[in-house]
Order: structure tokens, then sequence, then C-alpha cells
């Protein structure tokens, strides 16, 4: 599971408000790289809780993404690079996804999350 | 033994739909419907306890697919739905690949699904995304985000290697998850894609509804799917014979109570969804489940199913019955789109 998946998903218990985003807990990840596309970071951007990916990124032991960003940093080659690396490159293999308001915990289990609910949380 | 193989008791015995007229946005067809089997207790019809029911038929769709879809892919390659064909053909089986992404295509056009760089969609949903096939498709075509759901973690598992495979890593991703569920927030996609998935949805409106909570202001949302054929304004339900045939389709393949195209578009309408549209092209698909049965009887399809299991072969024994229903004009394949408002 890529940082960009982690970024759109959140708990869909029934009568949870606050479901976003999920706390991350990995046990097991690795990086893969994979070529920048500019335009398409450029694109997704407005579209990214910032602050979510950033606790995500730290949670995979990378620190080097700013607190806040604003668009006008997607000039910067610098900063694309450490967006595409945190957005695309990390990748949760075996951990959970930990919802904020229940504690509920979603096991991310070979990169794939299983978000399924139990009887009792539908 | 019963771990194997979860039971799951048809919805149709006996089935009483309610006509179209008196469908309520919140309670779907199937909560209204009474059922029985030596399995399941007798449920009143005012009493919608669809839990327990829902449970099994949940699990029995994933067992299905985490056995089957590598029979499927090995015959038929990564797109598990029905091809879309010029009426009156007979075709070959190299000309089904070509004719699962003309379906694709044609559904797009259909909904009106703009190439536009601006207008086109930058993230999409694929409502039980099988193994990605749609997934891949449009995440390449619209140089779009795309994610996946499934019940079938296998299913799930292969969407991703395929797309690893292909250098589509980047772009799309999949998650195991319930449609009626569905882990985003709400507005989150620019197209909202059902391919042949509806027909396991237990409760079609709130399955509609998932659709449209998730989809963004002015999103457009497709929804190509299975239905039995509209009932006429004197009728209360099928006829009895029909409801024989879609009972026996629906225990081998894992489907709840099926609906008719109409009540689609009277749920898109509760939901003041726009721009409803709905076609039927079960012509355009006759020849697909012909061309599934002779795929069967090859040798490679015949020992793949062989080394499969029991809930492949199953459902490979009721293929006839999809064609017969299709003959019979009691199965539809109807296309449905609309819009969420800005």
């Amino acid at each position: 599971m890529r940082l960009l998946t982690h970024n759109m998903l959140s708990c869909n218990i029934k009568g949870v408000t606050n479901g976003f985003p999920l706390k991350l807990e990995a046990d097991k990840w690795v990086t893969k790289e994979v070529d920048l596309n500019a335009d398409f970071l450029r694109g997704v951007f407005p579209k990214i809780e910032w602050p979510a990916l950033v606790a995500a990124a730290r949670a995979l032991d990378y620190g080097d993404l700013p607190e806040q960003a604003d668009g006008s940093m997607l000039t910067s080659e610098d900063f694309l690079r450490r967006f595409h690396h945190a957005l695309l490159e990390l990748h949760v293999e075996e951990g959970a996804l930990v919802c904020p308001e229940t504690g509920r915990k979603f096991p991310i289990s070979k990169g794939i999350p299983n978000m399924l609910l139990h009887e009792d949380e539908v | 033994m019963n771990s194997l193989f979860h039971s799951y008791a048809s919805p149709y015995v006996p089935v009483r739909l309610l006509p179209p007229h008196q469908l309520r946005p919140h309670l779907s067809q199937v909560g209204k419907i009474r059922m029985e089997s030596s399995s399941v207790k007798a449920q009143a019809a005012t009493e919608v306890t669809e839990a327990p029911m829902n449970e099994g038929l949940k699990k029995g769709i994933a067992e299905f697919y985490d056995e089957s879809s590598g029979v499927w892919e090995s015959v038929w390659g990564d797109h598990m739905h029905h091809g879309f064909y010029e009426s009156d053909t007979t075709a070959s089986l190299s000309d089904h690949r070509t004719a699962q992404i003309r379906m694709i295509e044609e559904a797009l056009s259909f909904a009106g699904v703009s190439d536009d760089p601006i207008k086109k969609p930058k993230t999409i949903v694929d409502v039980g995304c099988g193994i990605g096939g749609s997934s891949r498709y449009l995440a390449i075509k619209y140089g779009a985000q795309c994610q996946g759901i499934t019940l079938s973690p296998v299913q799930a598992q292969r969407a991703q290697s395929l797309a690893a495979a292909e250098g589509l890593d980047d772009k799309v991703s999949f998650q195991v998850a319930d449609a009626l569920q569905q882990p985003f927030p709400d507005g989150q996609f620019d197209l909202v894609w059902s391919m042949e998935s509806g027909e396991h949805m237990p409760n079609k409106a709130e399955f509609v509804s998932e659709l449209a909570r998730v989809a963004a202001p002015g999103a457009t949302i497709i929804i190509v799917t299975w239905c039995h054929r509209n009932l006429s304004p004197s009728e209360d339900s099928l006829k009895p014979d029909e409801i024989n045939l879609l009972n026996k389709i629906c225990n081998a393949y894992y489907l709840p109570a099926w609906c008719s195209a109409a009540d689609y578009v009277n749920i898109a309408k509760s939901l003041s969804l726009e721009n409803i549209k709905t076609a039927d092209w079960s012509e355009n698909v006759a020849p697909f489940w012909p061309a599934v049965i002779r795929s069967a009887f090859t040798w490679q399809g015949f020992t793949s199913l062989l080394r499969s299991g029991w809930k492949t072969i199953k459902g490979a024994l009721v293929m006839p019955l999809m064609i017969d229903g299709y003959k019979k004009n009691l199965i539809k394949f109807a296309i449905i789109t609309c819009r969420k408002p800005e």
C-alpha cells in the first residue's frame, strides 16, 4: 500500500464521524523506485491531505517532508522529489491502519489493506 | 466441511417483489423479500434482518472468486465481464478480448465521459474490480488514479501483481472492501465504475447510495449489470418459472435477488442523481455465454475447471441457464448511467 492510497482511505464504521486519516502502523515496508512524473504530482497535489501524508511518512521513518505545503512549492525539483518519494515509492507490506476514533485496526497484508467491517460495525 | 463451502440459500423461495412504483428509496426490494430455506429461518416480510444472510453472501462471493479467478484468467484474460458485439454475430475466441474492451469503451461513450484533458476523470473507483482489468484500462486511458475494491483477497493480490507487471503500480491500487461500505471519504472520485458487480449487491438502494456518496460533485456514475426484465404495470412479480430459473443461477453465482433496470433508474431518481440514462444491451452480449461454454470444453478450459473446485464447476454447469434466461427475455444486460449534481 502506497501513501497515496493511505491518503484516500477512511474508516467507515457506522457512527464514526472522524474516520480520517487512519493512523499507520507499519511492520514491514519497502522502497520501490518509480519514475517521477511532475505533471502527475502537480495534478494530484490539490487532492492530497498534506498533514496525513506527513504523519504517514513519519511512520515509515521518512521525515523529509515539510510540515506544510502549498502549490507554489510544486516548481521546486527538490520538493517534487520528496513528495514523489513519500507518495509513491514507499510501500507498506505488512501492518495496520487504525481508526482515529475507535482504535479499530484494519490489517494490511502483502500490501493490500482489508477494510471489511465486522457485522456489528455496519 | 461447512467452513469450506459457505452455504448460501437462494433468495427466491418464495419471493414477492415490489412493483417499481412502490420502491421506497431507503429500503430496497431485497429487504422486503420473504425468504425461506432449510438452512435459514423464515423471516417475516416486515422484519428486515439482513445481516446473517449478507455475511454468508459476502463470504460466498469472496470464496467463489478466490477459487475461480485463476481459471477465468487463464482462459479469458484479465477482464471478467461480457464482451460487446454487433447484434447477430458469432464471434471467434480471438474476438472476445476486443469485445470486452469495446464494452468498456461503449459504456464510457454512453455515459458521455470526456476525453478532454481538463474534463477527463482524474480519480476513479472500480467497484467490484475483479483482477483489475477495468482499473488498469481506465488508468491508462485517462492517465488517472484508480482505486479498485473487491471482496476477494486473492483477486486484490492478483490485481496488484498485474498492475506492477504492467508498470501501473503508481496509478492503480486495490483494497479488500465492501461495496456497500466503501472505505473512502465522501466525494472522492470523478468516475464511479461498476462493471458487472451490481448483481452481487444484496441491497440495491444502499449500493447506488454508496456509489453516489463517493462520487465527487459533477462525477459520472456508470453501472453495467445483469437485471431481470422490467415488470409490466399489471405485474406484481416475475412468473414462478422465471423465479425458479433465477433461483438456480443465484445459488451458483452467489447472487442476491435481482432487480430490473427500471428499479435502478428509480433508485437513482430517488437519490436526486441527474442525467439518468439506461439502455438494454442484451442483444449486444448474446454471443458471450455460448463462447464461455465453448471455452469450458476446450482442453485447457476443462482441465482448469477440474483443478479449480466445486464452486467453479457449479458456476460452469449453470451457464446454459444464463443463455436460457436471455432467450426468454427474462435476463437483461443493462447499462444505467447518471451524474452526481454539482
